[in-house]
């Protein structure tokens, strides 16, 4: 494949994954790190230090267009994001001393659990929901 | 781009107890588990502290721009970048997030909290079989 076609891929893939991540309220990096590992090969610590880069702007942008409209409060968000980052820094240090791996599978059974209960929630009220 | 709000620059706000909850405890969990901000706190956002889930995915695109900026800086240091990746998708997702967040600003709750829970599922299968 040609250098051109593959940049086109990852235009198209950036593409889709900030309008997703602009929807969802979201960075994106679910997205972005198992793409650069599995399609081009990056390895994941540097795929993962790469969508860091990639977050920052499309959040800023989102955010500016989210703020234009008046859709979000501005202070209350990166004040909340502060906080989340000194958190990250905290959660960053444990994770060299807790078992990362199991934390990580117990919060995916957490995660499907939460999601199960929102889809089933929203199926079977799905019929007063429609307008 | 100039300010983030055409109302003058935004000012951080004391936030109340449970937001300062969500945002150590989602920055710490998304350190500890390599997962992104969003996926964590736009949950806790609406389940705890009763955000509507279009303020929820507003407030946590804010809330990622501090917190990629202190994780990209860390993570960075040493990392390895891949420029070509890292440029093309900001580019296409910084066109996306521009879309991405005008949808979000006239979403309806119910079609967000549909597409959040599958996001959600398809995260925690991805986290499940990885690695």
């Amino acid at each position: 494949m040609s250098a051109i076609a593959v940049g086109a891929g990852i235009l198209a893939f950036g593409l889709c994954t900030g309008m997703l991540s602009g929807v969802l309220g979201i960075g994106g990096g679910t997205f972005m790190v198992p793409f650069m590992v599995l399609a081009l090969g990056i390895g994941q610590h540097a795929a993962e230090a790469t969508s860091l880069l990639v977050v920052l702007p499309t959040s800023v942008v989102a955010t500016v267009v989210l703020a234009r409209r008046g859709a979000v409060d501005v202070g209350r968000a990166l004040s909340l994001g502060l906080l989340g980052a000194a958190g990250g820094v905290g959660g960053a240090l444990l994770a060299l001393a807790l078992p990362a791996d199991t934390l990580r599978r117990l919060f995916a059974v957490f995660m499907l659990v939460v999601s199960g209960r929102m889809l089933l929630r929203l199926w079977r009220t799905r019929a007063e929901a429609t307008p | 781009m100039t300010v983030l709000e055409p109302a003058g620059a935004p000012r951080l706000q004391r936030p109340t107890p449970k937001l300062v909850a969500i945002g150590v405890i989602g920055g710490l969990l998304s350190g500890l588990l390599g997962v992104g901000g969003g996926t964590i706190m736009v949950p806790l956002l609406v389940f705890w502290a009763g955000f509507a889930q279009r303020d929820a995915h507003a407030t946590s695109l804010g809330a990622i721009i501090p917190i990629s900026v202190v994780s990209a800086t860390t993570l960075a240091t040493g990392a390895h970048i891949d420029a070509r990746a890292a440029i093309l998708l900001s580019i296409g997702a910084i066109a996306g997030a521009r879309v991405g967040a005008g949808a979000l600003a006239r979403a309806d709750d119910r079609k967000l909290q549909w597409l959040f829970s599958t996001f959600l599922l398809a995260a925690a299968v991805l986290m499940l079989v990885q690695r």
